[in-house]
């Protein structure tokens, strides 16, 4: 600092010019006594030793000690009172396509248990938010289901994997690559003999191709593919009756009759929005002349499928195999010749707990139908479950008409269990030099009785790759990033073959590789970027090596290769000799039957997929830990579901903790009563309880994978089950389960349909009275909804769709049990009818736009008005949260921000402004939408900001709105297009031709609200042969 | 202020026990504002003022969190909050209503508790007008409810019942306060009269306005009390009517009622009243004023409650035959799980404290006892806060669309919240009783006979101000209004 003369204010020089401020005090100046008399003062307050020059040892005089405070203090206030400096920089050279607030849309693919799901997500800025199901794709035809509606948020997961580490200790890729070069060259000798590489079942081309090519690298290295939940019963099954592994393909909308065995192909199996798009698509209703297909299920927990049933038997999941062959034996005997299937079945005993119309009634069904029926087996179920309904499709006519095979995406693939089991013999006998694990998670979902976490431990080189540190991370030498499907080239082919890229649609926003990238360092091959290697497969696949650019980018905007769909097999023969002998041994080894199936303390216990968690790996997903079990309404836990009678034989009550135990495996895991479980059955969902996962998923759960060995994949007989003699709080969303009799799920069966096409008005007729006011007209736009409750399965996509699109916090457990939870959209699941085996209505519930809002009239500050076009909006900013709207709400769809939730759920009880956010949470929010902040009341805007872009495009194109231009969000994911949206002022529009069908309703209408959302009430179709 | 003259045909006697003079009414009651205050007092108040403490400590956490703190959840939208702004609205009412409207009845027995009334609703109002304030998810812009011109254009929803009870409630708050003040004047000036140290006479100089107690004064006093007298009647109605429209304009099963102006006003006396006697029977011991406050004054208010809660009662009764004869199955439902669902707990609370109880005072013996009246107007006042909250809680957590049912449960800070306004309104009136004239001494001096200075014939009576006899009573009817 610089060392200034002080001014010299103590040395007044006579003489001097004053300075004065007024005349009196010009004279009191004047005079030499006054003169003297200020110069004493100003000396005595500046002594002269203070104003010296600072003295070389001190250094520190107190004119610079008050300069550093002053000019600290001044930085000090700077920093606290202003904004932060961030520098705003315009495009010098616009980026082509990028227009500021106008978000692009890129195709792309993400794989569903197998299945690839073409997807457009809506990206804004270079910076996606929104997935949206790609109308070209077969698999997804614009719809997506909950898990890809909440992949978004995966991608921005702040615990994803970071960096590559090694033994926990952060490092980097080219220290693996050097460390892996010098491992692969130890192994090159013997052609990499003890080198595994243990994957999952793909269906990527490009991935299949590397594969190869590391082959060739290594010939005598082995493959293992392992996944948790997997369709090798169903390619065995295909093995065993068709003589090779195909891919079974059911068309739901031309079947007048399904039979489904433990199969719940609109929630957890292979291709569920397909499944759940043609099953639908075969139950739509728009008159009573129409017909609707009728669905028998057999299962032992009650399923999304199982609820969406005409009928449904409660059947332990090992006994699904008698009853598949007593109604193989009927058919058989009553005209459908299954051959030496036929005889063969025979032999079998009749199970017990079948009722007898659930054989000759289900069997006369089939063959009434004449072809136009299917029988679909459940991945949980055997291959001989699989073989047999093969054949009965057969024999029924019905390949060809209601199903097909086609080759699989990866003939080789072969089943999982013996695959991982053969792994682990070979680490168990030393046999395994490296093993590469890519993705999955094996530590923790591999079958109990392989020990696999400790094994790997075992192998002097493993390597994990995947997306978040897991289980098997902590086992392995190393663990790499693997890149999010988001950010990574990549592509896949769909069951029937359909080949679709997946392009990336940000840079990875971690030191990730792609799957393909990885497998291409392996490979040491001559592209090692993810673009070039999906390149070079489309070109080798579809193009034979010459492919133009035009062709590479067509595929890129359409995301689909239309020409790419496998050959449908109509006329595979049937190897009956082979089924035959299946059958004979499987009814060997068949255990009598009990009579009762409720023994006291035990029990049979199948394993499925999570409807949200699948089979753990999106454990850490919020959204998806936060969204309500479909069935149990349980939200941030797994439960055992237990049916009302075996839960009062084993004194057992909802919050009670189990052991289920089976020779030296147990799960502890809290139990739940649900209705429509299997008596002496307990069913268990896979995925949850993982110890290793982020600051969301980690201990969320019960983990039941310690219970599941290689002999029990799918369902375990003889369980006991044990008081753990502890409580544990569930948080449910949904905590009433009856409709009270009221009308409010409507719905009635076809006959009465046909009978009464008004029924649902007619339950509850809207009010005759007159208005208190004058009516208000609606000229312009009058936007509405109607809501299909026939086609609704209750799968919940809609619900994360909303959440993604309006920006909705997650509360987290505590607040869930408080009733604080926050989704704009819900499905109401109410149980009716028998308490042992109840059918189930379904209702989807967001904001219905009430023309008389009752919401409106109460809100002191006008918070919440209504727009010249009907809709209920709500002003964020005015809101001062008196939570009178609410109450005053009838359907209760309004959600109030009880706390800052934003920061509430990152950072536990410690309160956190939104600006101290992981920033990558932030970065999947949706730009057109408010973060609602605490104390704020919010509701479904029927998407308002999608209305306001569409209205904008229209306006800007100086052109009428189209109808179907405008989505919201969930109808825009919905699989069973069960919500339309539109202009009811425009009588061709979808949702007004829709709210004038005779199956309408308005809900709570006699209330006087006039909603604006219309429902189509449910029609079942129960077969008027059957009781139950 | 003229004085009251018993008529002993209709069974009446005099309003102040034998041998109560002017002297006697000034010293008893000014005597308090002036001693040391006694050690009872001192414990009351910090304890009084530790709850205050807790209040401050939790609405600073409620304005740091959210309204997430308290156990409000959907579909219990409100809870506690608006079930203490109801209840202490509702203890708020007996003010008034003994100050004016028996007033204007003439019914002069009310010297004896009004000043005591008119305190407790001015705290327990103001209690009250912290909930809307605090409620609220954003406290910082409650002042949106108010017509304040902006630059946005935008006005409170003049159709909110929830600001009209605003509205009301502010109304009814300034009035109250204003026929409180009104009414201490002329005590003040007594208090003033009788300060020794400089700081009291001037404070309480300035309470008193210049108050001389000239012809002038005492005649624009009057009509002034009288007048605002007149403008509270209507509030007494008003008020709580207007907070009923919370609920009986909402849609909501349960709140949806045209029976709920009269009824809250019903409940509202009720409690008020049941409010006033625990105070009153605490103060009258511990401040020996039995000759002031006296048996009949106490047995009139039990009479009082006693109606109030018999209307209270049919209001619940006609609550269910409504119901059931409305048709409505959400109506019905709502009723029969009040009196059998998760909340019967509550229901039942409120029927036995609020219907049963006060039915004891049919039996003269039990309605002039102090024990039994003090542990009545206890349980009317639990059982009067369970009604609100019956109100609000059973019909919010089971209403249309059973999928959203759920329950309410407190939290700790609903506790703190609660009893927090205790400590405000206990602080409050430790300080009344403290430094105000707790009993209105002009006014009891204006029933005592030397209120009435007669010309006496026999000249056998002695100095002014004894009172011997009855018969001279008789003597001067002219002497009663």
């Amino acid at each position: 600092m610089t060392r200034r003369t002080p001014y010299p204010v103590n040395q007044l020089q006579p003489g001097a010019p004053i300075y004065w401020r007024s005349l009196e005090e010009r004279e009191q100046y004047a005079e030499p006594s006054a003169f003297d008399a200020l110069q004493k003062e100003r000396a005595a307050e500046f002594t002269a030793d203070e104003l010296a020059a600072p003295s070389e040892t001190n250094g520190f005089d107190r004119r610079g000690f008050l300069s550093i405070m002053g000019a600290s203090m001044a930085l000090a206030g700077a920093a606290g009172c202003r904004r932060p400096v961030e520098k705003i920089v315009p495009y010098t050279q616009m980026p082509e396509q990028v227009i500021p607030g106008i978000p692009s849309h890129y195709a792309t693919v993400i794989n569903r248990r197998g299945e690839a799901l073409g997807l457009v997500v809506e990206s804004h800025e270079g910076r996606p938010t929104k997935i949206e199901g790609n109308p070209e794709h077969p698999a997804s035809r614009g719809a997506a289901d909950l898990i890809a509606q909440a992949s978004i948020l995966d991608l921005y997961d702040p615990d994803r994997a970071k960096k590559p580490s090694r033994l926990s200790v952060d490092s980097s890729w080219t220290a693996f690559a050097t460390e892996l070069e010098t491992e692969l060259n130890s192994f090159r000798g013997e052609g990499g003999a003890r080198l595994h590489i243990l994957t999952e079942p793909t269906n990527s081309p490009t991935v299949l191709r590397l594969r190869a090519a590391i082959a060739r690298s290594f010939p005598n290295a082995k493959f293992h593919s392992y996944a948790p939940v997997s369709n090798s019963n169903m390619r065995e099954g295909a093995r065993l009756a068709l003589g090779q592994p195909l891919q079974v393909h059911v068309a739901y909308d031309r079947a007048r009759v399904i039979l489904a065995l433990d199969s719940d192909f609109l929630q957890t199996e292979t291709a569920n929005v397909r499944s759940t798009r043609s099953f639908t698509g075969g139950r739509r209703l728009h008159s009573p002349r129409d017909t609707m297909s009728r669905l028998y299920v057999v299962e032992p927990s009650l399923t999304t499928t199982g609820t969406n049933a005409d009928h449904r038997l409660r059947l332990p999941a090992s006994q699904v195999f008698a009853y598949t062959a007593a109604l193989a034996a009927y058919l058989h005997d009553n005209g459908t010749n299954l051959g030496e299937v036929g005889e063969a079945v025979k032999k079998l005993p009749k199970p017990d707990a079948v009722p007898a119309e659930w054989v000759s009634g289900v069997a006369k069904e089939l063959m009434q139908a004449h072809g136009r029926s299917v029988v679909v087996a459940g991945s949980r179920q055997p291959a001989i479950v699989h073989a047999l309904a093969s054949a009965i499709n057969q024999a029924l006519g019905s390949v060809g008409v209601t199903m097909a095979y086609t080759t699989p995406v990866d003939p080789a693939e072969i089943d999982v269990v013996a695959n991982i089991r053969e792994l682990a013999e070979a680490i168990r006998h030393s046999d395994v030099g490296a093993l590469l694990i890519l993705g999955g998670n094996p530590a923790y979902d591999a079958p109990a009785d392989l020990g696999f976490g400790a094994l790997i431990k075992k192998v002097p080189f493993s390597v994990h790759f995947s997306s978040h540190v897991t289980e098997t991370s902590k086992a392995t030498t190393w663990q790499l990033p693997r890149a999010h499907e988001f950010e990574a080239w990549g592509d896949q082919r769909s069951i029937e073959g359909v080949y679709a890229i997946q392009q990336p649609l940000i840079a990875p926003l971690h030191d990730a590789k792609s799957d393909v990238e990885l497998l291409a360092m392996i490979a040491a091959t001559a592209e090692t970027n993810g673009k070039e290697l999906v390149h070079a497969t489309l070109a080798e696949t579809f193009h034979n090596g010459a492919m133009v650019e035009a062709d590479w980018n067509r595929v890129l905007r359409d995301g689909v290769v239309r020409s790419s769909v496998y050959q449908a097999m109509t006329a595979v023969p049937i190897k009956s000799p082979e089924i035959a002998t299946a059958i004979a041994a499987e009814i060997a080894k068949q255990p009598p039957t009990a009579a009762d199936p409720l023994v006291k303390g035990v029990v049979e216990v199948a394993f499925a997929p999570d409807a949200k968690m699948f089979d753990g790996r999106y454990a850490n997903n919020a959204w998806l830990q936060e969204l309500p079990d479909p069935i149990t309404k349980i939200s941030w836990d797994n439960a055992a579901t237990l049916s009302p009678k075996t839960a009062a034989e084993n004194g057992v009550s909802d919050g009670d903790v189990i052991r289920l135990r089976h020779g030296g495996q147990v799960a502890t895991i809290v139990a739940w009563v649900v209705p429509g479980q299997t008596d002496g059955t307990v069913g268990v969902h896979l995925g949850w309880g993982r110890t290793v996962s982020g600051r969301v998923g980690t201990g969320r759960g019960f983990d039941v994978y310690p219970l599941r060995t290689t002999e029990s994949m799918s369902f375990v007989t003889g369980v006991r089950i044990e008081h753990a003699g502890e409580r544990y709080p569930v948080s449910q969303t949904q905590e009433h389960n009856a409709m009270e009799g009221r009308p409010i799920a409507r719905e009635a069966t076809l006959a009465t349909y046909k009978q009464k096409p008004h029924f649902a008005e007619l339950q509850a007729p809207p009010p005759k009275t007159l208005p208190l006011w004058k009516k208000v007209v609606y000229a312009g736009h009058k936007w509405g909804m109607s809501i299909d409750l026939n086609a609704c399965t209750g799968c919940n996509a809609c619900v994360i769709a909303c959440q993604s699109e309006n920006n909705i916090t997650v509360v987290g457990k505590e607040q869930v049990a408080k009733g604080r939870e926050m989704h704009w959209i819900r499905i109401d699941r109410y149980f009716v009818g028998d308490g042992d085996n109840p059918a189930v209505a379904y209702q989807p519930l967001a904001c219905v736009q009430c023309e008389e809002a009752p919401c409106e009239n109460v809100c002191p500050v006008n918070a919440t008005a209504h727009s010249p076009e009907g809709l209920n909006d709500m002003a964020y900013n005015r809101c001062i949260g008196t939570r009178y709207c609410a109450n005053n709400c009838p359907y209760k769809v309004r959600r109030f921000n009880y706390l800052d939730f934003k920061g509430e759920f990152w950072h536990g009880s410690e309160l956190v402004e939104y600006d101290k956010l992981p920033k990558t949470v932030k970065m999947a929010q949706n730009p057109n939408v408010t973060v609602r902040m605490r104390g704020v009341m919010e509701k479904c805007t029927y998407c308002v900001q999608r209305i306001q872009r569409a209205k904008i495009a229209a306006k800007n194109a100086n052109r009428p709105m189209r109808d179907g231009e405008i989505v919201p969000a969930c109808a825009q994911t919905c699989p069973a297009d069960a919500i339309s949206f539109g202009d009811l002022n425009n009588p061709s529009s979808r949702v007004a031709r829709l709210s004038e069908l005779d199956r309408k309703y308005k809900l709570l209408a006699e209330v006087g609200t006039a909603p604006r959302t219309t429902y189509l009430a449910k029609v079942r179709n129960p077969n008027s042969e059957m009781k139950g | 202020m003229s004085y009251f003259q018993p008529i002993p045909e209709l069974g009446e006697g005099p309003l102040v026990a034998e041998g109560t003079n002017f002297k006697v009414v000034t010293e008893t009651v000014s005597r308090v504002t002036e001693r040391k205050a006694p050690r009872g007092w001192w414990i009351c108040f910090l304890i009084a003022l530790s709850l205050v403490g807790v209040f401050t400590m939790t609405i600073g956490y409620l304005f740091w969190k959210g309204i997430g703190i308290w156990g409000n959840n959907s579909p219990c939208y409100w809870g506690w909050d608006i079930t203490n702004f109801v209840w202490w609205v509702g203890i708020g009412h007996a003010g008034t209503l003994i100050s004016a409207v028996l007033f204007i009845f003439r019914q002069r027995w009310r010297t004896a508790i009004n000043r005591f009334a008119e305190a407790m609703t001015i705290f327990a109002v103001i209690c009250a007008l912290i909930f809307p304030g605090i409620h609220v998810g954003r406290p910082w812009v409650a002042y949106y409810m108010f017509p304040l011109p902006n630059q946005m254009g935008v006005w409170p929803n003049f159709k909110s019942p929830l600001l009209w009870d605003l509205f009301a409630v502010g109304t009814y708050f300034t009035v109250s306060l204003m026929f409180w003040l009104v009414g201490l004047i002329p005590d003040f000036a007594t208090l003033r009269d009788r300060s020794t140290g400089r700081i009291r006479q001037m404070v309480y100089g300035v309470l008193a306005l210049g108050w001389r107690g000239s012809n002038r004064h005492w005649k624009n006093y009057e009509r002034a009390y009288l007048i605002l007298a007149g403008l509270s009647t209507p509030l007494v109605l008003s008020v709580h009517s207007v907070v009923s429209f919370d609920f009986a304009t909402s849609v909501e099963p349960g709140w949806h009622t045209t029976i709920f102006p009269p009824y809250f006003v019903a409940g509202a006396v009720f409690s008020g009243f049941a409010m006033v006697m625990t105070l009153l029977l605490i103060a009258r011991t511990v401040f020996k004023m039995n000759h002031l406050v006296q048996m009949r004054h106490l047995e009139l208010m039990n009479k009082i409650m006693l109606v109030t809660g018999s209307l209270v009662g049919y209001a619940y009764a006609m609550e269910f035959f409504t119901a059931w004869y409305s048709g409505s199955e959400y109506e019905m439902y709502v009723f029969i799980n009040r009196a059998t669902g998760p909340y019967a707990w509550a229901y039942w609370t409120m029927i036995s404290c609020n219907v049963i109880c006060p039915q004891l005072f049919w039996s003269r013996k039990l309605r002039r006892s102090i024990p039994v009246m003090f542990v009545v107007s206890i349980l009317i006042n639990i059982g009067m806060w369970f009604e609100r909250f019956v109100i609000i809680a059973t019909s919010l957590h089971r209403d249309y669309i059973p999928s959203s049912w759920g329950y309410f449960s407190p939290t700790v800070f609903d506790i703190c919240t609660y009893l927090g306004t205790f400590g405000i309104f206990f602080t409050l009136f430790l300080l009344f009783i403290r430094w105000a004239p707790m009993i209105a001494i002009a006014e009891v001096k204006g029933i005592l006979p030397e209120a009435d200075p007669h010309y006496d014939p026999h000249g056998s009576h002695g100095a002014h101000g004894s009172r011997e006899g009855s018969h001279g009573y008789a003597l001067e009817p002219q002497g009663a209004e």
